[in-house]
Formats: structure tokens, sequence, C-alpha cells
């Protein structure tokens, strides 16, 4: 009888031990948008996200005041006329790693990370399908993706005066740290 | 004739000076750093952080953009390789308020987990904490 109680806890434990969230706060997202006229990059440090190792669920959130240009006033067009990030504070992804079961968070290497869910930019929610690497090193885990976003897919417009400034396709890349929690 | 140059010259001369001013505007206003501003709104950060618990879209309403001084207790510094972060947060709360730095405008060699102290920054909202970016430590 004590032995079964002990089993039980011990399996419990290990469901815990499984279920680990990892949680990253400073992860860095940024942006670039290249045209022969002008290059743009912003940075955000200050990227929030949740790793559920049990699950796969990976979810980011960022705030778009967050984002930082090296010219204010390209931070006050995008906050203002792009991003109406007053109306849409925040961006978010919410999405699963589907090949959870090749890789291995306890054990250091860089894996392959299919990852697909729904992205939120400007109000609009569209399904994504990326590629990513998780890697470890000395049990830290890092996240990173690239992918591109097509701003007009998220109602963004674009006014004709600085269409030859603005690349129709950002790319986006992703590079988060996660700490066990 | 001669005027007519001279009128051309001045105009283009005056556009010129028109076009430097508004090019130092727009490339200035970059430069304007948070330390030389004086701050909107002073408050705790566990105040701060209710105000974002409470209600989320008044608080932003209140808070964004606005360069905003908080006081708070040292809960966990982390870097990476161009910005700091400090983490204010009471022992006794589950969230805090994030405090993003460039690494160019911060010595923290004298910041200690559990001081107290000011930030200055200004305030882009609300995700597991309130944050904070373009920091500066007030004395």
């Amino acid at each position: 009888m004590k032995s079964k109680v002990l089993l039980l806890a011990f399996l419990a434990v290990v469901q815990l031990a499984n279920a680990q969230k990892y949680i990253a706060k400073t992860g860095h997202i940024w942006f670039y948008s290249h045209t022969p006229m002008e290059e743009i990059e912003a940075h955000n440090r200050q990227v929030v996200s949740i790793l559920d190792s049990s699950t796969g669920d990976i979810v980011f959130n960022l705030l778009n005041k967050s984002f930082e240009f090296k010219v204010a006033l390209m931070q006050e067009h995008f906050n203002e006329n792009y991003m109406e990030s007053t109306k849409f504070p925040k961006s978010t992804f919410k999405g699963k790693i589907t090949n959870l079961d090749k890789i291995d968070l306890k054990k250091d290497g860089t894996y392959i990370a299919e990852v697909t869910g729904d992205i939120t930019i400007h109000g609009v929610t569209k399904n994504i399908s990326t590629v990513g690497t998780i890697e470890i090193a000395n049990g830290v885990i890092t996240a990173k993706a690239k992918f591109k976003v097509i701003p007009k897919d998220y109602g963004i417009q674009i006014p004709q005066l600085v269409e030859n400034k603005i690349a129709k396709e950002m790319e986006v890349t992703v590079d988060i740290s996660y700490a066990v929690n | 004739m001669k005027k007519i140059i001279w009128f051309i010259l001045t105009f283009v001369l005056l556009g010129i000076i028109i076009g430097i001013f508004m090019w130092l505007y727009a490339f200035r206003k970059a430069d304007i750093s948070v330390a030389s501003k004086k701050a909107d709104i002073e408050i705790k950060a566990a105040d701060f952080l209710k105000n974002f618990t409470d209600n989320e879209e008044t608080a932003n309403k209140t808070y964004l953009d606005k360069v905003v001084l908080v006081s708070g207790i040292i809960d966990k510094i982390t870097e990476d390789s161009t910005s700091v972060s400090i983490y204010l947060k009471n022992p006794q709360d589950m969230a805090g308020v994030m405090c993003g730095f460039n690494k160019a405008a911060i010595d923290k060699s004298s910041l200690r987990v559990g001081d107290t102290v000011r930030i200055k920054g200004i305030c882009t909202g609300f995700l597991m904490d309130v944050v904070l970016n373009k920091c500066v430590i007030e004395k």
C-alpha cells in the first residue's frame, strides 16, 4: 500500500517536472525593411514569451510601442500612422511546436522546430507556419525564427508617398532565451 | 537681371537653411533622451502595477508614452549585448515593472538586488508586467 502511494507521488512529481513552463520577459524581436531607397530596422527587447514543454504551446506577446528605431520620427510614424499602437497596443503570436517529440529540452543541442499558430498584428489575426530552431546550451533554451510579414495582409496601408521607402515584406527575426519558472 | 539672380540665390539659400533645420529637428528628436525630460508622473512601482491590473485600458490612457518616474525594489538585473533590464518588484507581489535601458545609459556596477531605486522611462504598456523603456536611473 505504502509503495503504491509512493509510486503515485513519484508519478505526480514526474508529471510536474515534465509540465515545465519556460518564461522570457526580455526577449528580442526585430524587423527589417529593405528597399533601394531606405533601410529600416526596429528592435523590441521586451518581448514576453511562454513555452510549455509538455504541450509545445508557445506564446509571444509584445508591445508595439517598445519597438525602438534609430530615428524617433520613424518610430512616431510606425506607432501613429501604421500600427495605430494606441488602438492596438499589442502584437501576439499563439501557437504550437508541432514536432516536439523530436526536441529534447534536457539535452544540449540545436533542434529544428516547426511552429504553427495565429499571429495578431494591427487587430488582424492570420494563421502562419514557420520553421525555427531551438538551441539548448548549458540548460538555457533559446528559440530563434525568421519569417516574413506583409503589412498589407494586416490592413496596414502604406501611403504612395513613402511606398518606395517601405518594403512590401518585412523580415521578422525572433531571438528569445528562456528561464525556467 | 542681377536682381533676379540675387532673388533666386536668396531663395535657394533660405530653402537650404530651412531644410537643415527640418533635418536637424527630425534627427535631434531621436537624441532627446529621457534624462533631460521632466517626469510627467511620479509613482511607486506597486501602485503603478495596480493601476494596470485594475483596469488596463484606463491605465493605458493615463500612462502610455508618458515619462514616468517609478520607485521600487530591484528584483532582478539582466543584460544582453546591447541592453540592460531592471525588474522592479515587491517580494510579496506576483508582477512588477520591467525597465529597459540602453547599455550606454546605465552604470549598473553600484546596483544590487534588493536596493530601492528611482527609474525614469517611457511607459510602453502592460504585458505580464508594466513596461518602461529608454530608462535612466534617477539620482
